[in-house]
């Protein structure tokens, strides 16, 4: 089973995971945003995340900024385009036929299940997840979840995500 | 003097309990029919006859309100005759009340320790669920001259409010919560006949007009404004998060942090996420909270109950469970399946 590190993070892969942010086999990383890897399923394309602030190489007053921007949205705006942008160079390389599921890991294990549940709701709204109704006939991206790692592996085994 | 203690034996839900207080914060946590209302309620009691020298007992009937205003009613229902005990301590002093589920009157409790305990007076407000000033014209004469079917709680609240302004200069941190608070309701309060206005540029609002959770945050200034709420003072709040948009939570707790760190001794009982993870976020180090997880035992039925320091320490903490079963089910449904 492949496995692929991300700074401090260990994930395992169930099938093969293309690394997408690489700049050299992505090209286009000067204006656009890439997701860390993209993987295909049988059924489903995911868009993998990972945000780490609680990497040990992150100075304290780093990790409380960016907990502190997470919890207030401003991560979102990052988010959301890293997602909005992977799509589009997928449609662009005519690869979407399969429903996407964006899958986000913040690496903070004090975020709670309302926290969670909080962050995840405000991302859908801000990809968006649903269009207006009667104009949009379909979604770009099926769903989205925001995770901790307890949770990622709890809800996701088969890729299983491990501090180094 | 803060209330530092209670033991409950036999009395309504408990079979048998011990809580220890900060004197700072008190967070009541726990599912419906867990007995925290009734914490409250028989503290404030102890609290109150201090000031209105009414037997313990009585205040009790008043506050309870037990059908047909039998005390026994307050003993915890068992097959056989049976007797309940209260005991309250503040540091060292200890106030102690018992009576058997076949008392009706008052003054069938025997009851000790009760000169000591109320030769310390104690200032006290209970703020119930149901928000009271808005219904405060001729309530209370209503309420001493008819046998109104009303826990005493609704009739001591409006007591409370109506209270004048404290005479001398308001010190500094009263003006800045005053002021914290003027700015959440837009105005001040004002009385004129007994009935209750917001006071602002655009003239004056009668309180049946103000949305209920500003009639709170308002009811809230006049205890500041009057100095109910001093230094040594103690309040309880019930379900204070009821009828209140949750983007107000966070500047009520900072006011409920400011008014411990003034030395109020604060009680409150919520079922709400926010208001904890406010506590949470916005304790200082010195700040002195505690979580009070209150729980039925799944093998003997019986209230039991944890202390905690921290939020996270919480257990059982079933606003927490709650929302991590909403989140399990919103990610099955995000992933379209499980995993």
């Amino acid at each position: 089973m492949p496995v692929f590190t991300e700074g401090n993070l260990r994930i395992n892969f169930p099938i093969q995971p293309v690394k997408f942010d690489d700049p050299t086999s992505h090209g286009l990383t000067n204006c656009m945003k890439a997701v860390d890897f993209i993987v295909e399923e049988d059924d489903r394309i995911l868009l993998i995340e990972l945000k780490d602030p609680e990497d040990p190489k992150s100075s304290q007053v780093e990790k409380s900024k960016w907990i502190k921007k997470f919890l207030n949205g401003e991560i979102d705006e990052d988010l959301k385009y890293k997602c909005r942008d992977s799509f589009l160079y997928k449609w662009a390389s005519d690869q979407i036929g399969k429903p996407f599921y964006y899958l986000v890991l913040v690496a903070i294990d004090s975020l709670t299940p309302a926290d969670l549940l909080g962050r995840t709701d405000e991302l859908k709204r801000k990809l968006p997840i649903e269009g207006p109704t009667g104009i949009w006939q379909r979604k770009f991206v099926n769903s989205c979840t925001v995770f901790n790692i307890q949770e990622w592996n709890k809800h996701l085994p088969a890729y299983h995500i491990s501090r180094i | 003097m803060s209330i530092t203690e209670i033991r409950l034996d036999k009395f309504t839900a408990f079979e048998k309990l011990k809580m220890e207080f900060s004197p700072g914060v008190n967070v009541f946590v726990g599912a419906n029919g867990t007995g925290k209302t009734h914490i409250l309620k028989v503290l404030y009691s102890a609290c109150d006859i201090t000031k209105s020298q009414m037997d313990f007992a009585e205040k009790l009937i008043r506050v309870f309100l037990p059908s047909g205003r039998a005390l026994g009613r307050l003993v915890k229902r068992h097959k056989v005759s049976s007797r309940c005990t209260i005991e309250i301590f503040r540091a060292n002093l200890k106030m102690r009340a018992s009576f058997s589920n076949h008392s009706v009157a008052a003054k069938k409790a025997t009851i000790t320790g009760l000169k000591e305990w109320n030769n310390q007076k104690i200032e006290s407000v209970f703020i119930p669920v149901k928000e009271m000033l808005s219904n405060a014209p001729g309530f209370r004469s209503l309420y001493s001259q008819r046998e109104v079917h009303f826990e005493e709680i609704y009739s001591d609240i409006l007591d409370r409010a109506y209270r004048p302004a404290l005479k001398g200069p308001t010190g500094r941190d009263r003006k800045a919560l005053l002021k914290d608070l003027q700015l959440a309701i837009e105005g001040k309060v004002m009385q004129s006949q007994e009935e209750f206005f917001l006071y602002n540029k655009q003239g004056n609002l009668e309180f049946s007009l103000l949305a209920e959770g500003m009639r709170k945050l308002g009811l809230l200034w006049l205890l500041i404004q009057n100095g109910t709420l001093l230094k040594g003072s103690v309040l309880f709040w019930d379900e204070p998060e009821s009828n209140l948009n949750p983007k107000l939570f966070g500047m009520l707790i900072e006011i409920l942090l400011k008014l411990q760190r003034m030395g109020v001794q604060v009680f409150l009982v919520t079922h709400d996420y926010v208001i904890l993870k406010e506590f949470d976020l916005r304790r200082e180090k010195n700040d002195k909270i505690d979580f009070h997880a209150l729980y039925r035992d799944k093998e003997t039925g019986e209230i039991q109950y944890n202390l905690a320091k921290s939020y996270l320490e919480i257990n059982p903490n079933v606003i927490a469970e709650t929302f991590a079963d909403i989140y399990d089910r919103e990610v099955e449904r995000s992933l379209g399946r499980k995993g």
